[in-house]
């Protein structure tokens, strides 16, 4: 099945990289598994909520396959807790990675297409119609983003929170270019 | 305005290149009203007959047929020393290419269409440094256009063009040939004169992202406007990266 296949390889992915987040967090020093969660969602990815569930599952495949190690601290009145460091082998693997290079996702499952490919074959539906609401909410969306960015330099936010706007902006204009495309592409089509 | 006349007000507008079979229709027809303080982006692929819309709407050029009122007055009824007034005057330009004077300083560039118009000089140099200041230029004065990277000389370009005060901003393709951190300085200065200042901005773009910067979008295909698009008061910066993020 598509599915489950698809699903395998999802579930790879996110979790590798957030496997390497929290070896990348670790190398900066030992770390309890409520300190990791914290850090990850201050530090790294702000917006992100992690469950401690995702944190302690991974924490353990890390130790299994000899990437971090952990050490059993004693508090009073409270259970053990177990504070995490990496190893030279995670250390290595941690390295790698960072300089190993990604698999660029492009992910085309996109609704704008499907919208498109659908009004294109069904009768009674305004393709350039559906073609010009999309671009319009496009638009709208690049809008926001441009002036969120400009608002962005002028509070001197910082360089994280521009680059990831620079990545919205150009994401959507070559969305919206793409746009143009199909839009010249049937509107042949039609016309013939 | 306080009686609701448009800055811009433009009907039906046609612009024929040629005659005969070689005949170009440039405008087919265009209505276009824009309202005092504010930012319109006019976009479309090239040959859509943007910048020949700028160019009449600045009275570079005359239409073939329809009207083009600015602040209530058809510039039809203008005699050619009133059109010159009132470019010299009412309207700014911002061209791809910045068009300084090497020779003279950046606030001798700017003060300069005061100076033509015979503005006392003290006059003309408190309003060309309060220009300066606009655009954040004025550690610059003293600079020859030379002496300055491509982003701040499209920045003196457009300080000399506020320098009159003008009703209306025309600017075509004015990041055309700037680099990207550039291109980004310019749209927001544009954006800060239109929200802080009240200044009216028409401007032509072939590129998305600088059009998203506008308050309304008005999209050109073969010289008729085939969409506009009123964009909505975005939300504050930090609420839109936190979304971002979110979908990290």
């Amino acid at each position: 099945m598509r599915s489950a296949v698809a699903r395998r390889i999802a579930e790879r992915s996110t979790k590798l990289s957030f496997k390497h987040a929290l070896l990348g967090l670790l190398a900066e020093g030992p770390l309890h598994g409520y300190e990791l969660k914290t850090a990850y969602e201050t530090e790294l990815v702000p917006a992100g909520n992690l469950n401690f569930g995702q944190v302690y599952t991974t924490l353990e495949r890390l130790n299994r396959d000899g990437l971090v190690s952990f050490e059993k601290v004693n508090q009073a009145e409270r259970p053990d807790k177990k504070v995490y460091k990496l190893t030279s082998h995670g250390r290595r693997e941690l390295k790698d990675w960072l300089t190993r290079p990604s698999t660029i996702d492009l992910d085309q499952r996109n609704s704008t297409f499907l919208k498109l490919m659908l009004a294109r074959r069904l009768g009674g539906v305004d393709l350039m119609g559906v073609l010009a609401a999309e671009r319009r909410a496009c638009f709208e969306r690049l809008h926001e983003v441009t002036r969120a960015k400009a608002q962005a330099q002028q509070a001197g936010a910082p360089v994280q929170s521009v680059l990831l706007l620079d990545l919205a902006v150009l994401t959507l204009e070559a969305f919206l270019k793409w746009l143009d495309r199909c839009e010249a592409a049937l509107k042949q089509e039609t016309d013939k | 305005m306080s009686d609701g006349t448009h800055t811009v007000d433009v009907r039906g507008l046609t612009k024929v290149f040629g005659a005969g079979e070689g005949a170009v229709e440039a405008l087919r027809g265009v209505d276009l009203q824009v309202a005092r303080g504010e930012f319109v982006a006019v976009m479309g692929p090239s040959g859509s007959g943007k910048s020949t819309l700028l160019y009449l709407i600045g009275a570079l050029d005359a239409p073939t047929a329809g009207t083009v009122s600015i602040d209530g007055v058809d510039l039809s009824r203008m005699d050619d020393n009133r059109l010159a007034l009132l470019r010299r005057q009412r309207i700014g330009f911002v061209f791809q290419a910045f068009n300084l004077l090497d020779v003279l300083t950046a606030e001798e560039n700017v003060s300069l269409p005061l100076v033509i118009d015979g503005v006392p000089e003290a006059e003309a140099a408190r309003r060309a440094a309060e220009s300066l200041g606009l655009v954040g230029m004025s550690g610059r004065r003293h600079h020859l256009p030379g002496q300055l990277s491509g982003g701040e000389q499209q920045r003196l370009a457009i300080a000399r063009a506020l320098v009159t005060r003008p009703l209306l901003l025309l600017a075509d393709e004015p990041t055309g040939n700037l680099d990207s951190a550039s291109s980004d300085q310019i749209m927001r200065l544009l954006c800060r004169l239109a929200e802080e200042h009240g200044q009216t901005i028409l401007m032509v773009t072939h590129d998305a992202r600088w059009a998203a910067a506008a308050n309304r979008v008005i999209r050109l295909r073969d010289g008729r406007v085939a969409d506009e698009q009123t964009l909505p008061p975005a939300r504050a910066y930090p609420q839109v990266v936190r979304e971002l993020e979110s979908q990290l």
